[in-house]
């Protein structure tokens, strides 16, 4: 695991139309915790270490338990999450894994039920940004803070 | 999410062998933390909410970090995980999604460098049995704790 380069010292100007978009998600109606959610399950599909270790730490600062967490990849067969974040995280890995889905009528008839034209639009761009990140920061080989082996006990 | 049956009250003896596994495993000595790094990174890929749920809370009790169950479905892209741990997770995964990877040599060889004839036995087994417990599970749709206090709650 050695840090391929740095892209944002070599190129910050094209970063920050997706800075900016991170931005704007702070002032949408979308709730938070909604979109910590989402960040974190593109990332475990994605295996991105970086952007995991960024969300969770910030699911947590904002008050999400270590469960929801731990629970995210299997939110299908548990009951922690509300209707309206089920849809979500369908929409998300719907359009993570866009490939083999194809973005399903359903898919998308659950999740617009959930949140409007609106809030559908931002949480479909917050998805598609995090997808970005993740695919920045997994091909430069980004290392996520506190990237450090630990000691064998 | 409603149980289908509680196999526990069904058929106590059909999963008597299971649990014998990790009886079986604790006398051979692998670690505790490597042992539930597995566990979970199996349930992950499988989708498994109880087994998420039952050994997130035992690698804390036995010490694992927050962090490194957070990032575990990325472990490849974090230098968090040593060297053995790494080769028993891709062992894990290697296992796990056997009818996609076919068991290739190179994850066994990277596996054999790092434990034991008698290790590689017991982990295989091991990946065998949360494979088995997260169809078990899913299959049957268990309710982990936090769940059942909601549906207690509703």
């Amino acid at each position: 695991m050695t840090a391929r380069m740095n892209p944002l010292a070599k190129a910050q100007k094209a970063l920050e139309p997706m800075l900016a978009l991170e931005a704007y998600f702070k002032t949408c109606s979308l709730e938070p915790s909604l979109m910590h959610l989402v960040k974190i399950r593109a990332s475990q599909i994605n295996g991105c270490a970086y952007c995991l270790h960024m969300h969770t730490l910030e699911a947590r600062k904002d008050g999400e338990g270590e469960a929801r967490i731990y629970l995210l990849d299997a939110w299908r067969e548990s009951g922690l999450y509300t209707p309206r974040e089920r849809a979500a995280l369908t929409w998300t890995e719907t359009l993570t894994e866009v490939s083999t889905t194809h973005a399903p009528d359903a898919d998308y008839e659950a999740a617009v039920a959930q949140f409007g034209e609106q809030e559908m639009i931002d949480l479909t761009l917050v998805i598609t940004n995090i997808n970005a990140w993740n695919r920045i920061c997994v091909g430069f080989r980004a290392h996520h803070p506190n990237d450090v082996m630990r000691k064998a006990a | 999410m409603t149980q289908r049956l509680n196999v526990f009250a069904v058929a106590p003896k059909a999963l008597e062998p299971l649990q014998q596994v990790a009886i079986n495993l604790e006398a051979v000595g692998l670690e505790t933390r490597l042992t539930e790094l597995v566990k979970i990174r199996a349930s992950q890929i499988n989708g498994c909410a109880n087994c998420l749920h039952m050994h997130t809370a035992d690698a804390r009790k036995a010490g694992e970090s927050e962090e490194r169950i957070y990032l575990l479905d990325a472990w490849r892209e974090s230098s968090m995980y040593t060297p053995r741990e790494r080769a028993a997770l891709a062992w894990t995964e290697a296992l796990t999604k056997i009818s996609e990877t076919h068991a290739p040599d190179a994850d066994y060889e990277a596996l054999a460098a790092q434990f034991s004839e008698v290790e590689i036995v017991h982990l295989t087994i091991l990946v065998g049995a949360i494979n088995v417990w997260n169809r078990i599970a899913i299959g049957l749709r268990f309710q982990n704790p936090s769940d059942r206090r909601l549906a207690a709650a509703a």
